[in-house]
């Protein structure tokens, strides 16, 4: 061992776990665009990680639909690299469990039997919902357990609703209207789904600089500051969708 | 309201000239980073455009980087904004700088372990670098606001250090509205009490040293290991109830054996002055009264005798760092070490200047010359005989020794001087006598 050969530098983990609705209504073009998107998220997740020596964000999916089921993130949250290396994509069918998936992210977002058992600790998790369509069960038993649970209230919350979603559920989960965005096509779907996913992961990561101007009544409420953030960087989302002069 | 660039963008700068953008470098919390290409002339540069809604003034921000463009840079080390966009009442602005030069490495992938760097000397170089750069950043009458880990790019062979995102660095008892990151801020600035000023960056200062250093955080230990990092426990952590992890009197807050690895076994390897100087930059009396914090000067001539100590374990051959006076442990094969005697020069800054009289240690010009910083040029090396050490003069310039009797003679570059004890070396602009150990 010489003097040089350190270890990485202890970071706090940056929980992103997304809430997919992978319903009938789904299927087609819609979940092909969420699948796109998500496959173009990883690879910025990854670089975020590769330059954040404070927080490594590490990634969970639930899929909900007949069922509820952890399409990544099982056992633990996963390195986005490894979500990269394994990546299946998702189908859509069936009925819109969102109520079952709110009773299974609150039964993870747990210290003791679930997924922020990190030595290090963690910081606000990111817990980002999608939703198409009226819940088939009972959302809000779901939720009012979910609404509970303290990492839920420090949580970066937002969500995205396409084609007949219900604002009003949306809008409970996030309990912020800026951070609920709404889209109607496939092509603006998946950029949506990516500009959301990637600002609140960057926010929730990189912690934001405090600042003097601001006369922050409650420090920890990390959807605002996400809401902050996607309306200054909303333009991204206008940007043309040619890759050529997209970047 | 915010609008990204697009590919072959024109984009007018405030004198006239155009740039054109040609790729995106990079995203951040406060704007985006093109690459683009002057339209006349075809140099490239960085543009950094920024997310105008959090300015709460964007035109008194524009004036601010107007005025430090003016002042201009304070060391070629910062990548300092050349020239601004043309501004429109409303509309997105952003500023020029240099790229990067290749094989600079960001000061994040050294602390993910994703990169290291060459050798020791290289280690010790960049903390000499990024204190250099700090002390002109100071003698301008600039402070930074909000230093982080972020600010740095490091070349991972030589040591040599750029420093970027100078948006916010502002002249003294100027406020940005910036305060940084809670884990590099002075606790005083983290519990509301005061600005971030000069007295505040050197604390950052310390905590950026120790980090490339030792390669922890220096506040987080085994108290401060919460299951959440509220802002509550952020307060608490950097702010009110701050504690070193190697603090000389509390051990509360010592490295957690399973989770501070770098702590455990970095902090052994550095010599009992380093430690020291570490010791004082994060005691109780620095961290909550802002008090006996380490100038720049200091920490240069700290640092310039780390460089000194460098030499190779006899035992294992590994590098390592080895005291002038007293027992050094090989952390590589956990054998001791100890230098027969060292050179004492007159102290800098009040702080002592040795160097261990030991196979392959190294003099810089700092060594020979009382004024100089240049802590890179070598000028003599101590070479070891059976039974004997010397110092070859690889300066250009001719000793004057005098033997302990009080006999001088004169040695000229490329000869060796035999080290007995007492012995006085004159550089000409310096001086050093021969001190043995017991």
């Amino acid at each position: 061992m010489g003097m040089l050969n350190k270890v990485e530098i202890v970071r706090k983990m940056c929980p992103v776990i997304f809430l997919l609705d992978t319903s009938g209504s789904m299927d087609g073009e819609p979940i092909g665009a969420v699948n796109e998107a998500i496959k173009n998220v990883l690879p910025e997740l990854i670089s975020m990680n590769e330059e954040n020596p404070d927080n490594e964000i590490r990634v969970a999916i639930l899929t909900f639909d007949y069922n509820v089921k952890w399409a990544v993130g099982e056992t633990e949250l996963v390195s986005p690299q490894d979500v990269e290396n394994y990546w299946k994509n998702l189908d859509a069918n069936g009925y819109t469990s969102m109520g079952a998936a709110f009773k299974a992210l609150n039964e993870k977002l747990s210290v003791s039997k679930g997924f922020m058992k990190r030595a290090s600790g963690s910081v606000a998790p990111v817990l980002f919902l999608l939703s198409d369509g009226e819940p088939t069960d009972d959302y809000k038993a779901g939720l009012q357990e979910l609404q509970k649970n303290s990492w839920y209230k420090i949580a970066v919350r937002v969500a995205v609703g396409y084609g007949d979603f219900n604002e009003h559920i949306l809008r409970e989960f996030t309990g912020n209207e800026g951070t609920v965005l709404r889209t109607s096509d496939p092509d603006s779907l998946r950029n949506t789904i990516k500009f959301v996913a990637v600002t609140s992961s960057r926010v929730a990561s990189q912690g934001s600089n405090v600042s003097t101007d601001t006369t922050n009544a409650n420090p920890d409420d990390n959807t605002q500051a996400v809401a902050d953030a996607l309306e200054n960087q909303g333009g991204a989302l206008n940007a043309p969708l040619d890759p050529e002069d997209n970047f | 309201m915010f609008v990204p660039l697009k590919k072959n963008q024109r984009v007018e700068l405030a004198d006239g000239r155009t740039v054109t953008v040609t790729d995106k470098l990079g995203e951040g919390g406060q704007g985006i980073v093109y690459r683009v290409r002057f339209d006349d002339s075809g140099e490239e540069r960085a543009l950094k455009w920024f997310f105008i809604g959090y300015l709460k003034e964007p035109l008194k921000f524009y004036r601010h980087l107007e005025d430090n463009i003016k002042k201009g840079s304070p060391s070629a080390a910062f990548i300092w904004p050349e020239q601004l966009t043309k501004y429109v009442a409303g509309e997105p602005f952003g500023y020029i700088m240099k790229i990067f030069p290749k094989g600079y490495e960001s000061f994040s992938k050294y602390l993910l372990a994703r990169v290291q760097f060459q050798n020791a000397a290289a280690m010790v170089n960049a903390a000499l670098n990024m204190v250099a750069a700090f002390k002109a950043l100071h003698l301008k009458g600039y402070n930074y606001q909000d230093l982080n880990d972020g600010n740095f790019s490091i070349e991972p062979k030589s040591g040599k250090v750029f420093i970027c995102d100078n948006d916010n660095v502002v002249g003294y008892g100027q406020k940005s509205g910036i305060l940084g990151k809670a884990r590099y801020m002075a606790p005083e600035v983290v519990r509301g009490d005061k600005q971030p000023d000069t007295d505040t960056d050197r604390y950052s200062l310390a905590v950026i040293l120790f980090m490339l250093l030792v390669g922890d955080h220096p506040l987080e230990g085994k108290k401060t290991n919460y299951p959440a990092l509220t802002n509550k426990y952020d307060l608490r952590i950097f702010g009110t109830e701050p504690l070193f992890i190697f603090d000389e009197k509390d051990s509360s807050n010592a490295p957690h054996p399973q989770i501070h690895q770098n702590a455990l076994t970095m902090w052994k390897i550095f010599p009992s002055f380093v430690q020291k100087a570490f010791q004082q930059s994060f005691s109780q009396e620095s961290l909550l009264n802002g008090k006996n914090r380490l100038l720049e000067n200091e920490w240069f001539n700290i640092l310039a005798r780390l460089k000194s100590s460098i030499v190779r374990c006899p035992h294992c051959g590994e590098e390592m760092f080895l005291e002038s006076d007293k027992i050094s442990v090989c952390q590589s094969c956990k054998k001791s070490v100890k230098a027969v005697g060292y050179l004492k020069f007159p102290k800098r800054a009040n702080r002592e200047v040795t160097v261990p009289i030991f196979k392959g240690a190294l003099l810089y010009d700092y060594h020979i010359n009382s004024a100089s910083e240049d802590f890179d040029t070598e000028v003599a090396v101590v070479l070891e005989k059976p039974g004997k050490f010397g110092l070859k003069n690889d300066s250009k310039i001719k000793w004057l020794i005098t033997a302990p009797g009080g006999k001088t003679f004169a040695r000229q570059a490329g000869e060796t001087q035999i080290l007995v004890a007492d012995c006085k070396i004159d550089f000409g602009k310096n001086t050093a006598q021969v001190i043995v150990n017991n």
